[in-house]
């Protein structure tokens, strides 16, 4: 082979393994990604932690800190940066978009959401524009959730509504600039908008969402509104009218048209979703905060989109609160997180219709948000979960706010090194997102 | 040669390649092809059953057609409908510009057989490698793709500088490929966008690979031009 075709060779070969800017099937929190956006293939340089402020401690705001994850690098497993946004807002999910130059990070109390520039220097990102007219364009959507890259747009979920601040809330739509595009509420008893209602419920309420392209299908699952989130945990559990306005509903909608197709009932407040890679794999997996179960959401022989409960989590009646969830790129594995015990649980997922929990380990107090690296060598964990939800005593030498950053070899979780939130002044830590020089040609 | 690698990346659409390589490892799935080179999965979207709610204003930009004359991107679009596509013509990869190309050629086909929508419509291809794709290696080019009387304008620029700007108004992401010592490579890495604008110059939708597909971006021309009033 000449010098020039093995040029060509490599140049395909790092298009390949570092950005698949271009393949049509993209895979796995990496895993967690849309499959419209670049991923990070190898070792992942920098984590960014969209992180709430906490009164009383440091500077009190909201803020992005960037973790350095480079073995070797000389400031390996510490705080590279962090930048404030200028208040506290209830922070709590973040996304790329499309082409993974913009972090988009939102608050589900003041429903502000920032875009912060993470291509010009991934290791130092930049505040680029803030949209604090989120509610005024949608037409009341409050509480946006998840930031979802969709081709040169982003799609959010609200949690809520500016009317009540129930969990009546819509899916919003924006270009990567920023601008407002289109609001799309959720199907409800009131208004089907044309979706078939398969079991008992059309709460028209939404949490997370994620796509499968290769079906035409968008999903997205259910959690509460303003009024429940941002009330204290103890205070919402004693109110028995209050737990009853969680959301039961997962919606199949038409990714194309964005018009709702088929309601399922899923009880008890599926969270996070996570879609499966394989080319053949039509299904997504979410669990219930309420219920401790793993459902799957998947298409049957019939090409209709069916939900199921397959695995349970835990004792539910210890109320485990299943949280944060990842799939593995090969479509075998499933972590899932429970936020009250502050454990992590893997299941076995190579039969989606029959998880079999393989692994249990006690990370923290509490636990939130999990992600792992594309080749599933490393496994991230978060902490925080709510400002009014988290806990605020643990026993002696239990972390309460961390990133903790492990190894996954032969089964085992290797533990890395940790960021003690608290000790470095920096807030409790949420969503967490992987960056890379190398994405940039860098 | 790069139009033959081109032509053999489009006239192989269904075969497929071996397993893609990872950074340390090799992922366990098959590279798969593109959506766009088979037949749809989904029943295709009824035309103007739907709405495609206006993504922005469509920039401007001054480019070089395929006899090197300059063009204004505006004079182009004139009142039609546009599907505007970024590529290169070296593009290595399967389901990147070749995808976008044969998709294209897949929509000339229908609007050939389509009088009104193809008095209304304009297929707009854009190299934004400009070093490497003068005018007449664009006009090379687009022979070898456009057929009959459907209108497919194949541009340059006269310089990455000039083209720049337009790649920034349309958000296109493009950056030239460097070797281990750092010296640059003829192939580009970049997010494959097509862009389908109406007679308003707005966009008003934007395609990548797991969802550029000939039925979904006919049937959305369609529903842009009823729309649109094109």
């Amino acid at each position: 082979m000449n010098k020039n075709a093995n040029k060509r060779l490599l140049a395909s070969w790092i298009g390949a393994s570092l950005l698949l800017l271009c393949t049509a099937q993209s895979h796995a929190d990496e895993t967690c990604m849309s499959p419209y956006m670049a991923k990070i293939v190898g070792q992942e340089d920098y984590v960014y932690v969209w992180t709430l402020g906490l009164e009383g401690l440091g500077d009190e705001q909201d803020k992005v800190v960037t973790i350095d994850v480079r073995p070797g690098s000389d400031t390996y497993g510490q705080v590279v940066n962090a930048l404030s946004v200028g208040g506290r807002n209830e922070a709590h999910h973040s996304g790329f978009t499309d082409d993974r130059r913009f972090l988009w990070a939102s608050g589900l109390d003041t429903s502000k959401i920032f875009i912060f520039d993470v291509h010009s220097d991934p290791g130092k990102p930049t505040l680029v524009r803030t949209i604090d007219d989120f509610a005024e364009k949608s037409g009341g959507v409050v509480g946006p959730h998840t930031n979802y890259a969709l081709p040169g747009r982003m799609m959010l979920t609200g949690l809520s509504n500016s009317a009540d601040h129930g969990g009546r809330t819509a899916l919003v739509e924006y270009t990567n600039a920023g601008d407002y595009v289109a609001t799309h509420w959720m199907p409800t008893d009131d208004n089907l908008q044309g979706a078939t209602k398969s079991g008992n419920f059309a709460d028209g309420y939404g949490y997370d969402v994620r796509v499968l392209p290769r079906r035409n299908a968008m999903i997205t699952s259910s959690f509460t509104g303003w009024n429940n989130y941002m009330m204290n945990l103890g205070t919402l559990m004693a109110d028995a009218e209050a737990m009853q306005r969680f959301g039961n509903t997962v919606v199949v909608w038409d990714l194309h048209t964005r018009k709702p197709r088929r309601i399922l009932d899923v009880p008890g407040a599926p969270l996070e979703i996570r879609c499966a890679w394989g080319a053949r794999n039509n299904y997504c997996f979410t669990s219930t905060a309420l219920t401790s179960k793993i459902w799957l959401i998947y298409e049957d022989d019939a090409g209709e989109w069916q939900a199921k409960a397959v695995a349970d989590i835990g004792d539910a009646s210890l109320i485990p609160l299943p949280v944060d969830i990842s799939i593995s790129a090969d479509d075998q594995h499933l972590w899932v997180n429970t936020w009250n015990d502050g454990k992590t649980r893997l299941f076995d997922i190579s039969d989606p219709h029959a998880p079999v929990q393989v692994m249990e380990e006690k990370i923290g107090a509490q636990i939130n948000m999990v992600s792992q690296s594309w080749d599933g060598e490393r496994v991230y964990f978060t902490s925080s979960l709510l400002t009014n939800w988290d806990k605020v005593e643990a026993p002696e030498g239990e972390d309460l706010q961390y990133f903790k950053a492990y190894a996954w070899n032969d089964g085992a979780l290797e533990h890395s090194f940790t960021v003690d939130f608290l000790a470095e002044k920096l807030g409790t830590p949420h969503q967490m997102r992987f960056g890379a020089h190398s994405l940039y040609g860098q | 040669m790069r139009l033959l690698s081109a032509l053999l990346l489009v006239t192989l659409p269904l075969v497929a390649t071996s397993q893609q390589q990872t950074h340390h490892k090799p992922v366990t799935q098959s590279q798969i092809l593109a959506p766009g080179y088979s037949a749809l999965e989904f029943p295709a979207p009824k035309p103007g059953t739907y709405a495609l709610p206006p993504l922005g204003e469509a920039a401007d930009g001054a480019l070089l057609d395929s006899s090197g004359a300059a063009v204004s991107l505006h004079r182009l679009y004139d009142d039609k409908t546009i599907v505007l596509s970024f590529i290169y013509t070296s593009c290595p990869d399967m389901n990147g510009c070749p995808l976008a190309t044969f998709v294209l050629g897949q929509v000339q086909q229908r609007l050939a057989k389509d009088e009104q929508a193809m008095s209304n419509v304009r297929l707009v291809t854009v190299s934004f490698d400009p070093a490497n794709d003068p005018p007449d290696v664009m006009a090379e080019y687009g022979r070898h793709f456009r057929r009959g009387a459907v209108d497919w304008r194949f541009l340059t620029a006269t310089s990455e500088g000039r083209l720049a700007p337009i790649l920034d108004d349309y958000d296109q992401f493009v950056i030239r490929d460097r070797g281990p010592d750092g010296e640059t490579l003829t192939t580009m890495s970049h997010i494959l966008r097509v862009y389908l604008i109406d007679s308003d110059k707005r966009i008003r939708n934007i395609y990548s690979p797991s969802y550029l597909h000939p039925d979904i971006l006919y049937a959305d021309i369609r529903t842009v031009m009823k729309n649109g009033g094109s």
